[in-house]
């Protein structure tokens, strides 16, 4: 092929090294989750004797709290999905007065910071009973997920040919049947992408986790972490163990949907 | 329309309470999560609540959470029957009008100890008591002491001497606290007050001198510059992994101790400025509350076990368990003969002071200026001198 | 026409009240959960909160004293010139670093995707995990960091990365860049990528070197991308929270305390909501003064935009 690598090899190895590099902190994370107990506040340069005891220990202590991440991730993708879906199709392909102005209001909330929006749910949760639960953690971190999404799938949907649409509303179809049967399949990847988004900004939430939360009840995994490193510095094994559990959907994602995960990388900055 | 909105969610919620005359369980809030304390607490709660005649259902929440948690439930008028406060956030607590006093359940809080006694007091009234109290002091590695011919010291001089001796490459002589928060500010207090220093005015050559002393050991390299961001639980940790040969904390922690079998570890007096001086250290412990509720019988039953928690015998128990002091002097002395290794606590804490005992609800601010000044002269940011004018600023701002 | 309309059996208004239906869901909330809080945020920095509000409901208007308050506290401009330097410092190691990937990765050479798509690990972790790690790797006694530059004979005495002021502020930037590099290097190899060729070859023909080519075609052509990735490099750092709450607290002596941080004290830890929302709304309008230049910045991108998509 014409394509044929310009380079070769020594800028693989200088590649290589440059991520090695860059990925030092996930190796010492897992080397560190590998370690004894106790011996871990000065603990080897490699695990040689790997010990999952950190790993015991974590899943005794936050196995509920990663379980909780994992339906309010969940939860928050469905949502996050099923509103931005229709209003990017509408402010895709609907010629509707206005549509400026809800992209310059989407725009505005990357701006909002996050501790704004939990300053005043706070107190609007409080009154409404939705501390402490995965309704109301999943709504506040659809905050995330709900632009983006509009974001990402509006640019793809900008670009899905009218005649398919069209013919399709020519065969008598509603526009509810439409993007049901044709819009939604049509933008298969794009909704990945989206989904594969909002559930790393989920499942990664602190802020939401740390002010809308204050019992054990419903505890995301990075409150739990946090709450760790302040009473088991002794055992730096489990928390680190923590942490590589915690960091297990990222990674997964980005082998298995790296396609994805590279295209919502680029996708949601430039619009 | 936060007020409206919890009436009316107080107002529905409480429509379909239980009948106010019979009373089966009642419901109890503390921060002891970690075990053993919380297994041990919820026996004591079951028993003391059998005795009332009721089942008590405990809820634990870390520390930390435990005030936003009770201002949560304050408003969306949710509190629990029976609510433990930590001594110096009473005051805060009973002034936003949750609490009720404990003299209309006819309970007795005669003979506590005047320290928990003013802490679990507001505006005249007692609304909290606590069935003991406890304090902080230093503890030492025996072996470590031995090996490098150190004895335990007494003086503030002693203190740098021998922390200096003890530190070598891989460990520290001594340990402390000096986080930016309440437990920062809780284990400096017994350098402040034993100089002479007063919450009520920062700025002294007294307090000076004590945060100095602070100053010259992280300086001297006898203490890690790390002591900044250590809780007292990393302190302990440090302890235990042999990372420093002395660090101040408390009686709770000696059961854990306990479980390292080649610790050899002693406990002395925090030191003192000078020879034969007292030293003056802050009240530990924790106070039982009863909180507002729309009924009148849980209440009384939520007083009926207080009343229990607070009685000589439980007191007793529940001091043995955790190494800390009955709240009650008689019982204190008794205790005292017990459990002689534990002598030296009880003493200590008589000559105990509470933290809002001469600025009541003001106190949170007064601690803050303390923890910013222990951070702001320990980084080098400012001379302690500085540092305490600062803090006085903090504690009369509003 | 406009009379006409109002008629819900008019086929085009019935047209239009389903495509709004469609945009409805959404609208709503985004009203709810960005529009609400917005103006909650404002009512209640006019608000004196204390720990009694929550048991009595009550929280008298203060005028501008929450202002006054946060806007005459010591505090406030140490937190201001630490925002500023963290977001700048975040932001030109971002970015520079980003940068030198992107064209590094521009390269074609074997397993280059592969290793570029890995880079984007760091940017993908919960920051609380990476915070954490951070964390531990950086103590002044214990952490690898140190530990190397001991073995390196670079530090004998270790860097107080934690414990000192100034390294705090260091470390967070550091940690902070570290997490940025891979989103800066992803948008850049995407504009990198829209660069036709040809460009490159005809400046070459020119007699260019790579320096050249650099400074009259890859800058001025990816001077759009530059500014949309630089613009949101900011609207994110201003108000990072996670990061510096779980390295250092802010900490130590407040070396490290930004206004996302101090906002968040403020509420949280002290109980102080209208001072909180009062320093919050200040944040609010450092980013929106960045949103103006963002949507410039956007305008100018357009082209660039639609190339793309």
């Amino acid at each position: 092929m014409k394509r044929a690598p310009a380079r070769g090899w020594p800028s693989t190895i200088v590649g290589i090294a440059l991520l090695a590099l860059m990925l030092f902190p996930v190796y010492w994370m897992v080397n560190a989750s590998l370690q004894p107990a106790g011996n871990t506040l000065q603990g080897g340069w490699f695990p040689s004797h790997p010990d999952l005891g950190g790993y015991v220990t974590a899943l005794r202590d936050q196995g509920r709290n990663l379980v909780t991440s994992l339906v309010v991730a969940l939860g928050s993708v469905a949502l996050s999905l099923g509103l931005a879906a229709p209003a990017a199709y509408a402010l895709a392909q609907f010629r509707i007065r206005g549509t400026n102005l809800v992209l310059i209001g989407i725009l505005i909330t990357q701006m909002v910071p996050g501790i704004v929006v939990a300053n005043a749910l706070y107190s609007a949760y409080n009154d409404l009973g939705l501390l402490n639960s995965y309704l109301g953690l999943i709504l506040a971190d659809s905050t995330a997920g709900v632009p983006f999404a509009i974001i990402i799938l509006r640019a793809f949907m900008r670009n899905i040919p009218r005649d398919i649409i069209e013919a399709a509303h020519l065969d008598g179809a509603g526009r509810l049947r439409v993007f049901r049967s044709v819009v939604l399949p049509v933008s298969r990847n794009a909704l990945i992408t989206a989904a594969v988004f909002t559930f790393l900004f989920t499942w990664s939430d602190f802020l939401f986790a740390l002010t809308l939360t204050t019992t054990q009840t419903v505890r995301p995994i990075t409150l739990g972490i946090y709450q760790y490193i302040g009473a088991h510095t002794n055992q730096w094994n489990a928390v680190m163990a923590t942490t590589v559990m915690a960091s297990v959907p990222a990674a997964v994602l980005l082998v298995v949907a790296q396609r994805y995960v590279v295209a919502g990388a680029t996708g949601g900055a430039i619009k | 329309m936060t007020g409206t909105i919890a009436l009316v969610l107080a107002a529905t919620g409480c429509g379909g309470g239980s009948a106010p005359d019979k009373v089966t369980s009642i419901t109890a809030l503390d921060y002891y999560t970690d075990e053993p304390e919380h297994s041990q607490w919820g026996e004591i709660l079951t028993s003391c609540g059998k005795s009332a005649g009721v089942r008590v259902e405990q809820t634990s929440v870390p520390g930390a959470s435990l005030i936003p948690k009770v201002l949560q439930q304050a408003s969306s008028r949710t509190l629990p029957d029976l609510l433990m406060l930590d001594n110096p956030d009473l005051q805060q607590i009973a002034q936003t009008g949750a609490l009720t006093p404990l003299d209309q359940y006819g309970i007795d809080s005669s003979g506590f100890a005047k320290g928990i006694l003013s802490a679990g007091t507001y505006d005249g009234k007692v609304y909290g008591l606590a069935p003991y109290v406890s304090t902080i002091a230093l503890f030492y590695n025996k072996d470590m002491l031995a090996k490098a011919g150190v004895s335990v010291p007494r003086t503030w001089d002693e203190l740098k001497t021998a922390a200096a001796r003890l530190t070598r490459p891989g460990r520290y002589g001594m340990a402390v606290d000096a986080n930016a928060t309440f437990e920062g500010t809780w284990q400096f207090l017994p350098f402040l007050w034993s100089n002479g220093g007063d919450e009520k005015r920062l700025d002294t050559p007294q307090a000076a001198r004590a945060l100095q002393l602070w100053v010259d050991l992280v300086k001297s390299g006898s203490m890690s510059k790390s002591v900044l961001n250590w809780t007292q639980a990393d302190v302990h940790d440090q302890f235990v992994a042999g990372r420093t040969a002395m660090m101040i904390n408390g009686p709770w922690r000696i059961p854990a101790l306990d479980t390292d079998k080649n610790l050899h570890w002693g406990v002395a007096p925090i030191p003192v400025p000078r020879t034969g001086q007292t030293p003056v250290t802050p009240l530990g412990g924790e106070v039982w509350t009863v909180p507002q509720n729309a009924s009148k019988a849980r209440q009384q039953k939520a007083a009926q076990v207080l009343a229990c928690l607070n009685n000589s015998s439980t007191m007793l128990a529940l001091a043995k368990q955790h190494f800390t002091v009955p709240s009650r002097t008689t019982v204190a002395a008794r205790y005292a003969e017990q459990v002689p290794s534990m002598a030296a606590f009880a003493k200590s804490v008589e000559a105990a002071r509470a933290r809002t005992s001469e600025l009541g609800v003001k106190w949170p601010k007064a601690a803050t200026g303390i923890y910013t000044a222990i951070q702001s002269a320990l980084t080098g940011e400012q001379t302690p001198e500085e540092a305490l004018r600062h803090a006085q600023q903090i504690a009369t701002s509003n | 026409m406009r009379s006409r309309s109002r008629r819900v059996t008019d086929p085009c208004s019935r047209e239009r009240l389903a495509q709004w239906m469609f945009l409805a869901p959404a609208g709503a909330y985004l009203l709810l959960f960005f529009g609400y809080p917005i103006v909650k945020n404002v009512v209640m920095s006019f608000q004196q909160y204390t720990t009694t509000t929550f048991y009595t409901g009550d929280a008298p208007f203060v005028g501008l004293k929450n202002y006054a308050m946060i806007l005459t506290s010591d505090l406030f401009p140490k937190a201001l010139v630490t925002t500023l330097l963290f977001t700048a410092g975040s932001l030109c190691g971002q970015f520079v670093m980003g940068l030198a990937f992107a064209l590094f990765f521009q390269r074609r050479f074997p397993l280059g995707g592969v290793l570029r798509s890995l880079l984007l690990l760091p940017w993908l972790l919960p920051l609380v995990v990476s915070g954490a790690t951070w964390r531990w790797m950086l103590d002044p006694d214990t952490g690898v960091v140190n530990a190397a530059l001991r073995h390196l004979h670079l530090s004998p005495s270790g860097v107080p990365w934690l414990t000192g002021t100034s390294q705090a502020l260091v470390s967070v930037i550091l940690i902070n860049i570290w997490i940025g590099i891979p989103f800066n290097t992803a948008i850049l190899y995407g504009g990198l990528q829209d660069i036709p060729t040809h460009l490159y070859e005809a400046a070459k023909l020119d007699g260019a070197g790579p320096l050249a080519s650099f400074r009259h075609v890859t800058w001025p052509l990816l001077r759009p991308v530059v500014s949309v990735a630089l613009v949101l490099g900011v609207v994110y750092t201003v108000k990072v929270l996670d990061i510096i709450l779980v390295v250092t607290g802010g900490g130590p002596a407040n070396a490290t305390e930004t206004l996302a941080t101090q906002s968040y004290e403020l509420s949280f830890q002290q109980f102080e909501f209208g001072r909180g929302a009062a320093m919050s709304n200040v944040l609010i309008v450092i980013s929106l003064a960045f949103a103006l230049v963002y949507l410039r910045a956007g305008r100018r991108a357009r082209n660039v935009d639609e190339a793309i998509s």
